[in-house]
């Protein structure tokens, strides 16, 4: 009996090789949030982003201008206030002092550089040259002057990890603001969508999306993008939007962490959705 | 033996940077050349099967570490495409395995596989079709790697012809 199994161990080993090495990988995999995993995943990437910003220094003196850049911060200053204008110009003075809503353009701008991104169909993230020395908390959002990119969610002493609109693991919520209609828009590999709204608002192409005041991890009327198309549900009155982003998010090299405190009455359910 | 695992894991260093560096400079709609699958093929088609699968699984726990990703996703991609190269793996062709278009087809298998398993395994919504997966997800990253493979080929016919 020992022999045979012996002899089928010789056989097959590379098959069970195969299947156990998987096994771990995927049990890893499904075991991500664990704080010892979280730890040395912070440890690897904080020392390995320093060989990427050695090699990104020649591709980004390039690129930038420091004059470029103070212009650049000053247009997302000015992005953020717009959008607060615009909000409240399309709404009645009472009852926008009756909700008391947030006010976006006291929030401090922290600029940054991407010093290396993982570019594929599901997992968009970026690796930010400010981390937990320069203040960046996990749940920090990130724009730059056109709109809204993503949100920390690492963090190690001198960079952190950004989870980019282009991640199917990020789920935000959302306002298409001429109708005042919320949604949760989410990326599913191919493009950005906000599923599930009654086809009974009367949502355009071109119709403008921002955060939602709902939205308790990102601050309200950040710029997310434009309604590009909109797509019947073939059960039922819903209707699926799918939106085109502001941010030409694979090319961001400059961008800025806005330098909220995340609340700590976070709703659970959301930052569930952060936690996948 | 360690020594030929050493080699691969200094060379991805660099090519990891490069990688998360450069490779998004020249990506296609998201679609990027994944070149440490080109470094983890060469190395299975010189050394064997079972040296593949444990060099994909090594190198995709670093890459996925580094990269910010998710941990897991990678190693289990990059263990099945070390595997799937090993097949090929044929100690009187390894001139030929690595020299010649074999190398591009091989490359291109693995590639293939190594984008379709991580993008499936990583991907929460599950509303997309397979087609896709397979079409985007898969061949179409398979076969921009497949190009980033040529220099390896050009490479070593030189070396050969010397």
């Amino acid at each position: 009996m020992i022999k045979f199994l012996r002899r089928i161990i010789n056989n097959f080993k590379e098959y069970f090789l195969v299947v156990f090495l998987s096994i771990i990988s995927i049990s890893l995999f499904s075991t991500n949030e664990k704080p010892a995993i979280k730890k040395i995943r912070t440890f690897a990437f904080g020392n390995y982003a320093f060989f990427n910003k050695i090699l990104n220094y020649p591709l980004s003196y390039l690129k930038n201008d420091y004059s470029l850049k103070e212009l650049e911060e000053e247009n997302a200053k000015l992005m953020l206030e717009i959008n607060k204008l615009r909000k409240q110009g399309l709404e009645n003075e009472n009852l926008r002092s009756m909700l008391n809503f947030k006010d976006t353009s006291k929030f401090q701008l922290l600029s940054a550089d991407v010093v290396s991104k993982l570019v594929n169909k599901t997992q968009g993230n970026f690796i930010i040259n400010r981390g937990s020395y320069d203040g960046v908390l996990i749940g920090m959002p990130v724009i730059n002057d056109k709109g809204l990119i993503g949100i920390v969610v690492d963090t190690s002493k001198n960079f952190s990890v950004v989870k980019t609109l282009y991640n199917n693991n990020l789920n935000i919520a959302v306002t298409i603001e001429r109708l005042n209609v919320d949604g949760v828009l989410s990326w599913n590999g191919n493009e950005l969508i906000i599923k599930n709204i009654p086809s009974t608002y009367e949502v355009k192409v071109g119709d403008r999306v921002i955060t939602s005041d709902f939205s308790t991890i990102l601050p309200p009327q950040i710029p997310v993008g434009i309604i590009s198309k909109r797509e019947p549900v073939p059960i039922g009155l819903l209707h699926n939007l799918s939106v085109k982003p502001f941010v030409d998010i694979n090319s961001v090299d400059n961008l800025f962490v806005i330098k909220i405190v995340p609340s700590k009455q976070i709703n659970n359910l959301e930052m569930n959705l952060l936690k996948k | 033996m360690l020594w030929n695992f050493i080699k691969p894991i200094l060379l991805f260093i660099p090519l990891a940077s490069v990688q998360l560096v450069v490779m998004p400079l020249l990506s296609i709609d998201a679609i990027t050349p994944n070149l440490i699958v080109i470094l983890i093929c060469f190395f299975t088609l010189k050394y064997g099967q079972i040296y593949g699968t444990l060099l994909g699984f090594v190198l995709g726990f670093l890459y996925d570490s580094i990269s910010g990703g998710l941990l897991g996703a990678f190693m289990f991609s990059f263990t099945i495409s070390g595997f799937i190269a090993g097949y090929f793996f044929n100690e009187n062709k390894i001139e030929i395995n690595t020299a010649t278009n074999e190398f591009l087809i091989i490359v291109f298998i693995s590639a293939t596989i190594n984008s379709f398993l991580y993008n499936l395994l990583s991907s929460s919504y599950n509303e997309l079709n397979i087609f896709y997966f397979i079409l985007e997800g898969g061949i179409l990253p398979g076969l921009y790697t497949a190009f980033f493979a040529l220099p390896v080929i050009l490479f070593n016919t030189r070396k050969e012809l010397r």
